[in-house]
């Protein structure tokens, strides 16, 4: 009894912490999306919940269902976080796999240089590689020199010879998967290295190739690795705006973070824009659940194994 | 409208402000009522001001505690009341520390050190990085500041309605008087300067590498005509990112070519909407940039032509030219008239526990010379001082030919117009326009 007592008081501070740091700030944004504002455009909270002013998250919706700007940035930010988060499993995946099977007594090393880059901060990164991009930059000369960049000329994703930051989709996305591959790497390496050995020997004492090995026990096996890393990529992506702005700036890259940023900093609008963060947090509740979900299934299947 | 300083934590040495994004939609807001609890967001309500094309200037909305917002037709003396009175006349001046709110990088250290010197004070410097947090923690009385650095006309309606500054006993202030354009001397937001006096004045004018772009663009009929042919630097270009500045270029290019003088303060939402959509064909033309990051991209050559801050392609010229790029390869060119020019000013915290060094430290920053130190060394906005001008500056080698456009003039700031603040009516139509064009 008493050491229960002991745990709760323990965690009375983490507690305190989240409510006032995160459901206050989040309440606080719920109520000015709610809310209404004043002759100066500046918002006025509702705090009471049967004050609610539901006109401005009325007019948001219209605006989407219309296929107005919203929706346009809404659909772009899918896009764009659908097709880097399928870069970064691509690459992302046999990294991991290499570090958890293959690494060896280097396991160590390549494990602490996935984890090096996060020790430079996220912006601090990007503002490198705006210099490394340039038309003069390294970056834009190792790209040519190796071929990538005809590669992506070729296919239409970069216009002219390095013109990488002449407001380009492509290096967006590239520098999204730069970004944030970490978060992929990481957990899917936790997960392929927590597989089971035997279940491989196994599927090799009865008969079955390497690849087969791979398709029918590991892969099934890292889904929940899989799951993790991509919902901890999407969730910062999603609600990134500096990354477009750095790199591109041109109105073809603005994602909805970037709506939100200019509707609160710059706009007269701050109310819409705590109701496009209300959405946006709705959204990435959603994909928070899903991952809760797959996970405990599978930490329920592998418990019963 | 957006101060040049209004900018994010983004960049290196000044700081970007967050580009891209947009604003919202709104429709009718009349189809909301009738839901219960359903409030129809202010100024959604058709009608307003929308459709009285050519009126000069916008009706007069209301600010906070119904006060007026200033207008150039309407001009506002603000009233000093019993519990508000100035310093009185012959007090000795406070030891400090002085304690200044301000821009980050907008005041020359130089010129702080000189004053501490003069003065055998310290100055301790706190920033800000928008105007509107800047209020927001002087309402919050957290610290009382001594001297408020570069707020503008538009925020001066909520300075007042909430009590934040003290009057002036301009017997501190000679230099006001002395040295400042005599329009800044009393200004149509501060009649009499009974609150604030004028720091620095910019304009909207267009920034381009000469090396690059051989056209002539001063010598142009319509200069802003050159972004819509700017298909040859496509990738290069780039326009202010404040939906005000953005959203007037096209409106000034379109008054230009008919001869007539457009309202840049308009709420019709006709004009606004076409120019938004003269300003989108800017992306098929040259995939152009939403950045006010010329003062760097610029002098770097990542980008080639720019719609700037007069002052950014000073600050430009003074610190951010490549080694070995000279600063004559940059070019400004601002409208003679009928363009956007904006000022912002100096102003002493009502809480101020130092009144008479903080008008000692205005009056030091009305100085023609430490204005022009201040200018030239570090700021590039050009304060309104009656001395400086531009072709002192580029007979001394201070500043190249090309750049001498970037130094506004009297008469320049007395025929372009402010960008003021609109009804919340008319800034949603400006909204809703800036969000199309951003959303791309």
């Amino acid at each position: 009894m008493g050491g229960r007592w002991t745990w709760r008081l323990a965690a009375l501070p983490g507690v305190a912490w989240l409510s006032i740091f995160f459901l206050v700030a989040l309440y606080a944004v719920v109520s000015v999306a709610f809310g209404n504002q004043d002759t100066l455009s500046q918002p006025v909270p509702f705090w009471n919940p049967l004050d609610w002013n539901v006109g401005y998250v009325l007019e948001a919706l219209r605006n989407i269902w219309h296929g107005g700007p919203f929706l346009t940035a809404f659909l772009r930010t899918f896009e764009f976080v659908a097709i880097a988060m399928a870069l970064s499993l691509a690459i992302g995946y046999p990294v991991a796999y290499y570090a958890a099977r293959h690494a060896g007594r280097w396991k160590g090393l390549v494990l602490l240089l996935l984890i090096v880059p996060f020790w430079i901060n996220y912006l601090m990164r990007m503002l490198a590689w705006i210099n490394l991009l340039s038309p003069d930059g390294w970056g834009t000369r190792v790209l040519h020199d190796i071929g990538i960049e005809r590669v992506f000329i070729t296919l239409g994703l970069l216009s002219t010879r390095g013109g990488w930051l002449d407001g380009q989709q492509s290096t967006v996305l590239i520098a999204l998967v730069y970004g944030y591959i970490p978060f992929l790497i990481l957990p899917l390496f936790v997960a392929l290295d927590r597989i089971d050995q035997r279940h491989l020997e196994a599927a090799r004492d009865l008969g079955a190739t390497p690849l087969s090995a791979f398709l029918r026990v590991t892969l099934p096996l890292s889904v929940p690795g899989i799951l993790a890393g991509l919902v901890l990529v999407a969730l910062p992506m999603f609600g990134d705006y500096y990354t477009p702005d750095l790199v591109c700036a041109a109105p073809k890259c603005n994602m909805i973070g970037n709506q939100i940023d200019q509707l609160t900093r710059q706009g007269s609008e701050k109310v819409t824009g705590a109701v496009l963060t209300i959405m946006l947090a709705l959204l990435l509740l959603a994909l928070m659940f899903y991952y809760l979900r797959t996970t405990r299934r599978a930490g329920t299947a592998s418990a019963s194994t | 409208m957006g101060h040049p300083k209004d900018r994010s934590e983004l960049t290196r040495r000044q700081l970007l402000r967050g580009a891209a994004g947009a604003a919202v939609g709104i429709g009718a807001g009349g189809l909301l009522s009738g839901c219960e609890n359903t409030t129809t967001p202010v100024g959604a309500s058709g009608g307003g001001p929308a459709g009285k094309a050519g009126q000069l200037v916008v009706e007069k909305p209301l600010g906070p505690g119904g006060l007026p917002l200033p207008r150039p037709d309407n001009a506002v003396t603000w009233a000093i009341t019993d519990s508000n009175q100035p310093i009185s006349e012959g007090r000795p001046t406070e030891r400090g520390p002085l304690k200044v709110y301000n821009y980050a990088d907008y005041v020359d250290p130089a010129m702080v050190k000189k004053f501490q010197q003069e003065f055998h004070t310290s100055v301790q410097i706190a920033t800000y990085n928008s105007a509107d947090e800047a209020i927001a923690k002087l309402a919050a009385g957290a610290v009382a500041f001594d001297v408020i650095i570069g707020l503008t006309g538009s925020n001066i309606v909520n300075l007042i309605a909430q009590r934040l500054l003290q009057p002036l006993n301009h017997a501190y202030l000679p230099n006001l008087a002395q040295n400042i354009w005599p329009q800044l001397q009393d200004p149509f937001y501060d009649r009499g300067s009974r609150y604030t006096v004028p720091y620095v004045v910019w304009n909207d004018g267009i920034g381009w590498r000469n090396d690059v772009i051989k056209t002539d663009i001063a010598a142009m009929d319509v200069p802003w005509e050159i972004f819509w042919h700017s298909k040859p630097y496509r990738g290069r270009v780039g326009v202010l990112d404040d939906k005000r500045d953005a959203l007037s270029m096209p409106m000034q290019r379109v008054a230009m070519h008919k001869g007539i003088a457009p309202d840049l303060n308009t709420e019709d939402r006709g004009l606004i909407d076409s120019a938004e959509r003269e300003l989108s064909q800017l992306n098929g033309i040259c995939n152009v940039k939403v950045t006010i990051t010329d003062y760097q991209t610029l002098p770097e050559g990542k980008t080639v032509l720019h719609h700037s801050w007069s002052g950014d392609l000073l600050s430009g010229a003074f610190y951010y030219m490549p080694k070995g790029v000279k600063p004559d390869v940059l070019s400004y060119w601002g409208p003679p008239s009928n363009g956007v020019v904006q000022n912002d000013f100096l102003c002493i915290g009502r809480a101020s526990k130092s009144p008479v060094l903080a008008h000692r430290f205005l009056n030091f920053l009305l100085d023609e010379k430490n204005a022009y130190s201040n200018f030239v060394d570090f700021v590039g906005y050009t304060p309104p001082q009656k001395a400086i001008d531009a072709p002192a500056l580029v007979k001394r080698g201070l500043i190249p030919k090309s750049l001498s456009d970037a130094v506004v003039r009297p008469d320049q700031f007395a025929a372009n117009q402010e960008l003021l603040q609109l009804s919340v009516e008319g800034e949603r139509l400006w909204d809703d326009a800036w969000s199309r064009f951003k959303a791309g």
